[in-house]
């Protein structure tokens, strides 16, 4: 299944080392995975086992120790600042858990802000296409603080889309919202992959959101542990139990 | 709670390194002018009390038309020191004569020493004369001299060289000595030329039986209070004996209460716009820090601190960053009181400086104003701390109302407003500075107020033209708090408003020189000494001059001190017939003897007309009746008050003449009679001849000099302010470090995120700028009004210096906080708190 689709971005022994000496963490430790294209990935795992930092290297917001990561065929690790700040803008979106907008700009003008750092004009309709589709054709010409934060979330997953970037990265998109505003968010995405053929990678604890990605992978001392395809909020509660189960082990370390 | 206070304090040193920076700024002017102040002060003391250490008591004239002791005199009669010699208890008398004498230098020219150019005769008692040989004798021939060795420096004179001194008749003279002043080179910034007795009789006096004073030194045991008790009962009618203690007093009270005054208080107006930049420096930087920590002070809060105890440790803060600047603040003073005299020593005005005096007075003068201008400045943001509520901890962010209320709209309004109709109607009514100054005050303290209103509004303006979305979002910031950009703009828009407000007065005061010297003259080329002391030129020279064939007529002034009406006044003297050609009198045309003419503006204020008889007193003691013959325009090169020349020249042992005015023949071209003049003048020491142009600039030259001084203040006033806003920069990078790492990762670049900060800065110092311009301008205007009774210049270039020198502050203020930014890391967005 994997074959039949290009990766959009994939990790090749990707390690991660916080410190030195006796305080040295390995905050991911010889990864390799492949995130494929038009597919929604989630990267599962209990606190500290490294799925941000996964994450962040991934999308070039963090450098590697040793190892690589590709955003298509680009090797991130050979990009200067710039080109790697250029190709963030072009190719890749995010989405955080909070502070995902800047405050000063209205909705319509933080979904297009990473073209307008480009300098590129953004499509007006386009804009407003996506604008619209993620329900907030109403509130466009407002600032974030007259939002809700479930209608933030909702610019800054448009402002990922916006751009249509090869690969949207979102760490805990739903963390700091109720279930139900949560439950949207996810839908949106998930309608992104599946209507609009968008790449997503999410980096999430919550079982039900796992539920909407086409794959789940597990992560445990910046190792990858598991991996569980179709998931459901059932299925991955279930990986998830037996890893805490293994990690209780003795003789493991954590 | 101490060590709370005293913890956070070093968590946050560098934050506070701006309100170290501006306490210790304001801190170092103020202790730099006290202590300068002091050592002036004490040098001149030890200056003078070395001059007249060996004087016991001297006996001089009792008419003085100065404003101080050590005024103008008359000369008494010689014969009173062999009078005074044969007092019992005197052990040594000698008489002395000092006036004016222009030495010439080696070249021939008139040696142009700062200070008055003096001549007498020199004291053959060692410990009379306050000046003593270095090299060379004592003069023994009429036309032999004694120099001070700064003039003979400064005209390239040696022993032995043959030269002259105008006295003002030019006087052949050999230099056969050279002296010293006590340990100085001269005595301040004057020249002294020193001739046999009978020399200083023949040339400077101009008469064998008339002197200047009687110096004096007592017997072994005769004190100084009963030698010149003795001496009273000797001495004619018309003279007076003092003790040389009261001489050196009286010296030094001239110079301290003269130039030193002046010079203190200018320095302590300095350390005042110092001291008052960077208290809105301060008050900004806290006002966001104590935003920055609200959580903080809500946790303190929460945990059972009452407001007194929130309130007491952000003044304990500011308290201890008080302290620590001030104190710094004093050692940073004798720093800058060594550079300003360093400065005036390059100048050429030797200060008589020894060792620096630091008094105590002086410390704790400038640590208790260092530390109550941080208490004061911190006061409204420490009550902000003390009211956070507990609840605030647990908000997600906390950081100022960013509003501006409706009731600072309407007080700011309303301040403005007031100190705008009090200007204009200042300016209407005329010569009504003080009504001027209060609106100017209320100006200044409207528009403080104002600025978070005007801020938003200010920056939608200076931010419209910026279309690419670095400016763009540059604005958007700039507008999103208001209140913080007027604080950091404050500083700079005082400072700008006070050097644009002594702009347009400068300004305006030169241009009215210029004004009334133009109008009133109507010669064509000039011939002037300047504003020096002591030199001048024979009267001849003006007769010379009339004669060429090229002129139509030739006036010469001359100048020098009265009582009239009972007040020590500057006069001008000529003859009205040749004067009112060249210049115009008004209807003093005609002044006649037993005239004299005022300007209109001094008959208005004192109430005289034209015929009105005025007692008049001259340094030779005698009193004339003069009645008001006419009035003339203010401001002009004829003073405040002209006499005829033959009511003059009587009471005069050297009238010279300071300028001559001059008028061509029709037909005779400037560069032709200029140089007809030239040559006439040659056996005068060639004074320089000035176009008609050249003249009137001259007669305005005094306004440059403060022009100087207020570039000078605006350097220091847009360092100050340049602090203060990059610490509001850094302070507001840290704050928004989330937000410019969220525009990182959605693809701004380094160079894009430095340049918004360079915007915004850019934006702020614009504002305060145009602010101050604004502050400035108007008070200016009705200031300048005011002081010249109409004429109002606004220099134009000057103001588009001084907004492009407010721009490049911002932009250099934004340096350092724009690279910090641009190096943001990007995770720091993403990792959501």
């Amino acid at each position: 299944m994997m074959g039949e689709r290009r990766a959009a971005a994939r990790a090749v022994g990707a390690t991660k080392v916080y410190g030195s000496g006796a305080a040295e963490v390995r905050a991911i430790d010889d990864v390799s995975v492949e995130f494929a294209s038009g597919r929604f990935t989630a990267i599962m795992g209990p606190s500290g086992a490294g799925k941000s930092t996964l994450m962040h290297c991934v999308a070039g917001l963090d450098t590697l120790s040793s190892g690589q990561v590709f955003i298509g065929e680009i090797e991130l690790g050979t990009l200067s600042d710039r080109r790697l700040t250029v190709l963030r803008r072009e190719r890749v979106g995010f989405v955080f858990q909070s502070f995902n907008l800047l405050p000063s700009l209205s909705a319509a003008e933080n979904v297009a802000l990473p073209m307008t750092l480009a300098g590129t004009r953004p499509d007006p309709d386009w804009i407003e296409h996506v604008i619209d589709t993620v329900g907030l054709g109403d509130r466009r010409g407002h600032r974030p603080a007259e939002l809700s934060g479930g209608q933030q979330q909702r610019v800054a997953v448009a402002r990922a889309l916006a751009a249509r970037p090869d690969i949207v990265f979102a760490d805990e998109p739903t963390g700091n919202l109720d279930s139900r505003t949560g439950a949207q968010i996810l839908a949106f995405l998930r309608t992104a992959v599946s209507e609009l053929d968008q790449t997503i990678v999410m980096v999430t604890h919550d079982p039900v959101a796992a539920g909407y990605a086409d794959t789940a992978i597990f992560l445990a001392d910046g190792g990858l542990s598991d991996r569980v395809e179709a998931p459901t909020a059932r299925t991955v509660l279930d990986h998830m139990s037996a890893l805490d189960a293994g990690a209780d082990l003795p003789g493991r370390a954590r | 709670m101490t060590r709370i206070v005293l913890k956070g304090l070093w968590a946050r040193k560098r934050r506070l390194a701006g309100s170290l920076a501006a306490v210790f700024l304001g801190v170092s002017f103020l202790a730099g002018a006290l202590v300068l102040g002091d050592t002036l002060n004490s040098s001149i003391g030890r200056f003078f009390g070395q001059a007249y250490a060996g004087t016991d008591a001297s006996v001089r004239g009792s008419t003085n038309v100065g404003d101080s002791p050590m005024g103008e005199r008359g000369t008494i009669d010689a014969g009173i020191a062999d009078r005074v010699r044969r007092v019992p208890g005197v052990a040594v008398a000698e008489p002395v004569i000092d006036g004016a004498g222009q030495l010439l230098g080696r070249d021939g020219a008139a040696i142009a020493v700062l200070g008055p150019r003096t001549a007498g005769n020199w004291l053959t008692d060692a410990r009379l004369n306050p000046y003593h040989l270095v090299e060379g004798r004592a003069p023994r021939a009429d036309d032999e001299v004694v120099v001070n060795r700064a003039v003979a420096n400064q005209g390239r004179l040696r022993l032995g060289d043959r030269t002259a001194v105008l006295t003002p008749r030019r006087v052949p003279v050999r230099v056969v000595g050279i002296a010293k002043f006590g340990d100085q080179d001269g005595f301040g910034g004057s020249s002294f030329t020193a001739f046999t007795v009978d020399g200083a009789r023949r040339y400077v006096t101009a008469s064998p039986n008339r002197i200047s004073s009687v110096s004096v030194r007592a017997a072994s045991g005769v004190s100084q209070a009963a030698l010149v008790g003795r001496l009273r009962q000797v001495v004619p009618a018309g003279t007076e004996v003092i003790t040389g203690t009261a001489l050196g007093e009286e010296g030094m009270t001239a110079v301290t209460k003269g130039f030193l005054q002046m010079f203190r208080a200018f320095l302590l107006v300095f350390a005042g716009v110092a001291l008052l930049v960077g208290t809105f420096s301060i008050y900004n930087t806290f006002t966001i820090t104590v935003a920055q920590r609200s959580r903080e002070s809500a946790l303190l809060r929460a945990v059972g601190a009452s407001r007194r105890q929130v309130l007491t440790s952000v003044m304990a803060e500011a308290g201890a960053i008080g302290l620590v600047a001030s104190v710094a603040g004093v050692a940073g003073g004798l720093g800058f009181a060594t550079a300003l005299e360093a400065v005036f020593s390059a100048g050429g005005a030797s200060l008589p400086v020894g060792g620096l005096v630091l008094t105590v007075t002086t410390v704790a003068v400038a640590v208790v104003v260092g530390v109550l201008v941080t208490l004061l400045a911190c006061l409204l943001p420490a009550v902000r701390a003390s009211r956070t509520p507990p609840v605030a901890a647990l908000r997600e962010t906390a950081a100022e109302r960013p509003g501006a209320s409706r009731g600072r709209a309407l007080a700011g309004g309303t301040l403005t407003a007031g100190g705008v109709i009090l200007a204009v109607v200042s300016a209407a009514a005329g010569n009504a500075m003080v009504l001027a100054g209060l609106g100017a005050v209320a100006c200044l303290i409207g528009m403080v107020v104002l600025g978070p209103v005007a801020a938003r509004p200010a920056g939608m303006l200076l931010g419209a033209p910026l279309r690419r979305v670095t400016g763009v979002l540059a604005r958007r910031n700039t507008t999103r708090n208001p209140r913080r950009v007027a604080g950091a703009a404050t500083a700079l828009m005082i400072g700008i408003g006070v050097v644009t407000l002594f702009t347009v007065l400068a300004a305006s005061s030169r241009a009215s020189i210029q004004d009334t010297v133009s109008r009133s003259f109507g010669g064509d080329l000039a011939i002037s000494t300047g504003s020096s002391v002591g030199g001048g030129f024979e009267p001849r020279l003006a007769e010379d001059v009339a004669r060429l064939p090229q002129i139509e007529a030739a006036a010469g002034m001359g100048t020098g001190g009265v009582r009239i009406a009972g007040t020590a006044v500057r006069v001008r003297y000529a003859d009205p017939a040749a004067l009112t050609q060249v210049l115009d009198l008004g209807s003093a045309a005609r002044l006649r003897p037993g005239q004299l003419a005022v300007t209109r503006a001094t008959a208005h204020s004192h109430g005289w007309r034209t015929g009105t008889p005025l007692p008049v007193v001259f340094a030779d003691g005698t009193r004339r009746t003069l009645t008001v013959g006419g009035t003339f325009e203010a401001g002009g090169p004829a003073g405040d008050y002209l006499l005829p020349r033959t009511e003059w020249t009587a009471h005069d042992p050297q009238p010279q003449d300071t300028t001559v005015l001059i008028k061509l023949r029709p037909g005779v071209s400037t560069a032709e009679g200029g140089s007809a003049v030239t040559r006439a003048a040659a056996p005068y020491a060639a004074p320089a001849v000035q176009s008609r142009r050249d003249y009137i600039d001259a007669q305005a030259s005094g306004v440059n000099g403060l022009l100087t001084l207020v570039y000078v203040m605006l350097a220091l006033a847009i360092v100050i302010a340049l602090l203060g806003i990059a610490n509001t920069l850094s302070l507001s990078v840290h704050e928004r470090t989330r937000e410019l790492g969220l525009l990182r990762a959605v693809g701004a670049t380094r160079g894009q995120i430095r340049s918004i900060i360079r915007w915004e800065s850019l934006m702020v110092a614009l504002f305060g700028t145009a602010g101050g311009v604004g502050l400035g301008l108007l008070p200016g205007w009705a200031l300048a009004r005011a002081a010249t009774g109409g004429t109002v210049a606004v220099p134009v270039t000057q103001l588009v210096v001084i907004v492009a020198i407010g721009a490049l502050a911002g932009v250099l203020a934004a340096l350092r906080p724009a690279h910090r930014a641009g190096r943001l890391e990007i995770l720091r967005a993403a990792a959501a708190q």
